[in-house]
């Protein structure tokens, strides 16, 4: 008996080709991007379980105060000064890390290499374990100790067998490799691709920096970067409320309180939040989008199924009139056509799994992923989402089927009738809802997404070249020489020196006041370091006053001058509250430094508001001035023969400073590095709402199909009473209209609910996300009415006398 | 009223070629009442269908109330349709989700009548046919004969010069056929023209004229004595 039902799904399959290659494929589409995203989840979620202390390793994040203005809720990491204070004063904390990356030039015999180096405390090996290949854990006890992975020791070495080998950072001091591990797995936070962090490729004692940089961890309080990430390992029989306890204490009453005031508290997250952590901190839950968006897109695709199901089940009213006729009950069709879309599930499921066996390489590839779909693991979820999809959508229809009585089968064809109408009124209204908030979500995203791509416009960031690593010592003294050399290339206009460029995601503040110590009336400034060039090289007009000259020696006087003149944003002329760019001029603010050097700093000029850390940064207040410490060099090339100027760029480099090769990319691709972290997520959020929103579509039609269908003598009937065409489609689609409004009803709340959840992630954001909801609602109805009004007209126009004929 | 004159249907498909109409010429008086008979198959209701202007023909004229309407386009023949021409068919064609009122009312809807002069000339119709007491029933509530009367009624309604009748006693028993075969010939001798088709020859005693159609060919013509 089974066998004679998947039989007759199978030939019905056959024979109805268009028909089912849309219901197989719409299911299919909707099983792949639910499977996809399921599995894309669980990957992200089940990131660092490689780690055998995996259960007990938690970070110790910062939260920031609101005051801060940072637009994060919080940073993965505590100040390096607070490790050390924290093992001391819990006792039972055994084990402490943090990381801090830096990039240095690795000097391996004649060769040299720029390598990225996680520098961490001896501890970090104690916490995680990883594969040697060549010695052990206690690889960076010694301060010039140097861990690299395996894949890292081809690159630097050409071989693995490399322990004991030397390599000397930034030609000062020599690092020894001490341990050889096997790659870390694509799925640990520290290779993730939802951080934007440099693969994890080779680990230093945190100590050679004093040597390197002078940078002292242990007694950093000021600097704190997002994935320079503080690790404890949780005591055995401990728990994370015993240890959010303990580390509160411990910030309680061994930081500072100055520091207090910027970072309000500490916050221990086990690590399986690591992996999320940026999405998380700018709150935007980007796995909880990508499942409920597959689950939405499945219910569309589901929907689909059903109203297809229903409105092909109308054309074989025949044979199940006659199948009851030979005696078949109830059950047995119910069971026949639950067989039926159980079968169709199964094809589909099959042809999703082909599909994602298809793209998920590529996938990978473009993401630096490795999902897989594990069938072992994954069998048994596949097998009851199957069972569920094929009963769920197949449900309402095999019912619908198998309750009509045999007679009126057998001589009208099956017809719905009243009893379904709520039913299929709540699926065109759920349709509708999904359709519009889809459109809705996909457009602000856009809109928001073309706001933040529009700060590139900012600054002519595809004629500026950037060169990094002017700070490096040994490099530093012939910054100058470099200076006019480069200004020699005949394709360059403009080189001007800077601690920070536009898009570089820093935010390096400190405080000051319009009057003089006075802290009541203290603001947080951005400060940038910049030298006489750079406004005119980045075209960064004037609103009031005068750009900085090499010819005025307050515009330059040094870093220990107790006066200076600056130019300011105009956001920061109103927060000092010295009135309008204009009234600025002239004016003072004093800076409120630790060592009480109440710096006096005059407005000379004042630049509108531009937004110069770009992406989902709002405008803040920004102080520009004169100064050594001048980590970047920018330089406006001009637009013709720029590839020669290149060229003549690298020779200038090359000769001056021979013993760092040159590190330089236009600015433009600053800007695309930082906003590959957002095109990824968008591209994933959005990819599955516009399959979403298409199946909805598709479903649509299916719908509009079927209810015309229902409808067709009645089309007829008053087709011969003189209705026009338009008049009978205007009819068909007032039909939709009720579902339409209370789909706008719970769609537009919605879209705007998630809308302004979406557009929380960004300080800098769009206005009128209401008036492009309600704009996504008006297409959403269009898109939906051509397509039931496409069909209509078809309906509508077709003979009626075919119509009406009862024989 | 109307005439047909070397009018023929052909429906082709990718391999069969069917005449159902082969060069017929038929002429009908205004106040006719005139049945079509004639085995299944031979042509009556393609007929029927391109005097009522529902089905175009393939060659020939058509004249309709001294129009040639043949190769008119459709919205045109819409237009003269529901001015001139009502319907009544043998499995009614109401529609379920109205009543009868609304169903009669139909017929006027796409007139561009005023809703009071609707309701007025529904209710005269209604009381005419004998169905007003129904009038809020749905036709799943009545009788077969009731609803032929309802879809009389609403062949009526908008004065109609002619009314086409395709087997309209086809699915009911004897005594609600007579029932509306004598209201067809009361329509009738009010002046209304009507054509009808049908297989009873005792029904299509009660018009003037019968026309008897074979293979698409028109064979005889009998005309009889006013009854």
């Amino acid at each position: 008996m089974l066998n004679n039902y998947i039989i007759t799904a199978l030939r019905n399959i056959l024979k109805n080709r268009l028909y089912a290659l849309i219901n197989i494929a719409g299911l299919a589409i909707g099983l792949a991007v639910y499977v996809a995203g399921t599995v894309l989840v669980d990957y992200e979620r089940s990131h660092d379980r490689n780690f055998a202390n995996f259960d007990r390793i938690y970070t110790v994040s910062s939260l920031f105060s609101p005051s801060m203005n940072i637009g994060f809720r919080a940073t993965d990491g505590a100040y390096s000064a607070f490790v050390p204070i924290m093992k001391a004063s819990i006792s039972e904390l055994e084990y402490a890390a943090q990381i801090r990356r830096d990039e240095f030039l690795l000097s391996i015999g004649e060769d040299d290499f720029y390598q990225n180096i996680r520098f961490t405390s001896p501890d970090f090996m104690r916490i995680f374990d990883f594969n040697y290949i060549h010695g052990d854990a206690t690889a960076i006890d010694r301060p010039d100790g140097l861990m690299i992975t395996r894949s890292t020791a081809m690159r630097l070495f050409g071989t693995i067998d490399v322990l004991g080998r030397s390599a000397r950072a930034d030609h000062s001091e020599e690092l020894t490799v001490t341990a050889v591990v096997e790659d870390l797995p694509a799925n640990t936070h520290f290779n993730s691709s939802l951080v934007g962090t440099s693969k994890f490729e080779a680990v230093g004692n945190v100590e050679i920096l004093k040597a390197l940089k002078g940078y002292d961890a242990d007694q950093n309080w000021g600097d704190l970067s997002i994935n320079n990430t503080t690790f404890a390992l949780l005591p055995e029989g401990r728990d994370a409320t015993w240890l959010q306890a303990a580390v509160s204490t411990a910030y309680d009453e061994h930081y500072p309180e100055d520091v207090k005031e910027n970072i309000s508290g500490l916050e221990v997250a086990h690590l399986s939040k690591a992996n999320t952590f940026l999405w998380d901190t700018v709150g935007l839950p980007v796995l909880t989008s990508i499942s409920i968006l597959g689950i939405l897109v499945l219910v569309v695709a589901c929907v689909n199924y059903t109203n297809l199901a229903i409105a092909q089940s109308l054309g074989r009213a025949r044979e199940v009139g006659l199948r009851r006729t030979m005696g078949a009950n109830r059950t047995q069709l119910l069971t026949q056509f639950l067989t039926e879309s159980l079968v169709t599930a199964t094809v589909s499921m099959f042809m999703a799994l082909v599909l994602l066996e298809a793209v998920i390489p590529a996938f990978n590839q473009l993401l630096g992923k490795a999902v897989s779909l594990n069938y072992g693991e994954l069998l048994p979820w596949l097998l009851s989402t199957v069972v569920v999809v094929g009963v769920v959508s197949g449900g309402y229809p095999a019912f619908l089927i198998a309750r009509t009585d045999p007679i009126s089968a057998l001589r009208d064809g099956a017809k719905g009738g009243r009893a379904g109408g709520f039913l299929r009124s709540a699926m065109i209204g759920l349709q509708f809802v999904i359709a519009i908030f889809m459109l809705a979500t996909v457009m602000v995203m856009y809109f928001q997404n073309q706001r933040v791509r529009e700060t590139i416009n900012l600054f002519p960031t595809s004629q500026i070249y950037v060169l990094e690593r002017l700070t490096t010592e040994g490099v530093e003294s012939r910054a100058e020489t470099l200076r006019s050399e480069l200004l020699r290339v005949p394709g360059v206009a403009n080189v001007s020196f800077s601690n920070q460029v536009p898009f570089e995601q820093s935010n390096k503040t400190y405080d000051v006041s319009p009057v003089p110590g006075d802290e009541s009336q203290k603001i947080s400034l951005n400060r940038i370091r910049i030298d006489h060039d750079f406004l005119t090289t980045y075209d960064i007009p004037l609103v009031a006053g005068r750009d900085l000259s090499r010819d005025i020696s307050l515009d330059a006087p040094g870093d220990d001058a107790q006066t200076i003149n600056v130019v300011i944003n105009e956001l920061a002329a109103s927060r000092l509250g010295l009135g309008s760019a204009s009234e600025a001029i002239g004016k003072s603010f004093f800076s409120l430094v630790d060592e009480g050097s109440d710096r006096q700093h005059i407005v000379v000029g004042v630049m509108p508001d531009q937004n110069f850390l770009g992406l989902h940064n709002s405008v803040k207040p920004f102080v520009f001035y004169v100064s050594e410490n001048r980590f970047y060099a920018s330089l406006r090339i001009k637009t013709d023969n720029m590839e020669g100027t290149i060229e003549g760029v690298h020779t200038v480099w090359d000769n001056v400073v021979p013993d760092f090769p040159i590190q330089a990319k236009f600015l433009n691709e600053t800007f695309e590095g930082v906003y590959t972290i957002y095109r990824s997520v968008n591209f994933a959020l959005s990819g599955f709402a516009a399959i979403a929103l298409s199946l909805a579509l598709i479903g649509l039609f299916g719908l509009a199909a079927f209810m015309a269908e229902q409808r067709t003598r009645e089309i007829g009937i008053r087709r011969v009473l003189g209705a026009s065409v338009p008049q009978l489609v205007r009819l068909l689609i007032w039909q939709f209209s009720k579902p339409v409004v209370w789909a706008l009803a719970i769609a537009l709340p919605l879209s705007y609910f998630a809308a302004g959840q979406y557009l929380n992630v960004f300080a800098d954001r769009i206005n009128l996300p209401i008036g492009i909801i309600a704009v996504a609602g008006i297409i959403g109805i269009a898109a939906a009415w051509s397509v039931v009004a496409s069909h209509a007209m078809w309906v509508a126009r077709a003979n009626p006398i075919t119509a009406l004929r009862n024989e | 009223m109307l005439k047909l004159h070397n009018l023929s249907k052909v429906y082709r498909t990718d391999e069969v070629e069917t005449v159902a109409l082969d060069n017929v010429n038929i002429e009908i008086e205004s106040g006719e009442f005139v049945a079509i008979m004639g085995p299944s198959g031979c042509g009556k209701s393609t007929l029927l269908n391109i005097v009522g202007m529902l089905d175009s023909s393939s060659s020939g004229d058509y004249v309709f109330m001294g129009e040639n309407v043949a190769g008119y386009p459709e919205s045109k023949l819409s237009n003269i349709r529901k001015q001139n021409i009502g319907f009544i068919f043998q499995s009614f064609n109401l529609i379920d989700e109205l009543t009868v009122e609304e169903n009669i009312e139909l017929a006027l809807l796409y007139h561009n009548i005023p809703a009071n002069v609707r309701r007025e000339r529904v209710a005269k119709v209604m009381d005419k046919v004998g169905i007003a007491h129904r009038a809020k029933h749905m036709p799943s509530q009545l009788s077969g004969g009731q609803q032929q009367r309802v879809a009389v009624a609403r062949a009526v309604v908008g004065d109609q010069a002619m009314i086409l009748a395709d087997e309209p006693t086809g699915n009911l028993d004897s005594a609600h056929g007579q029932e509306v075969m004598e209201m067809l010939q009361a329509l009738n001798a009010e002046g209304t023209t009507i054509v009808m088709v049908t297989h009873s020859p005792a029904h299509a005693d009660y018009a003037r004229r019968t026309i008897n159609l074979f293979d698409g060919h028109v064979v005889t013509e009998n005309l009889r004595a006013a009854v």
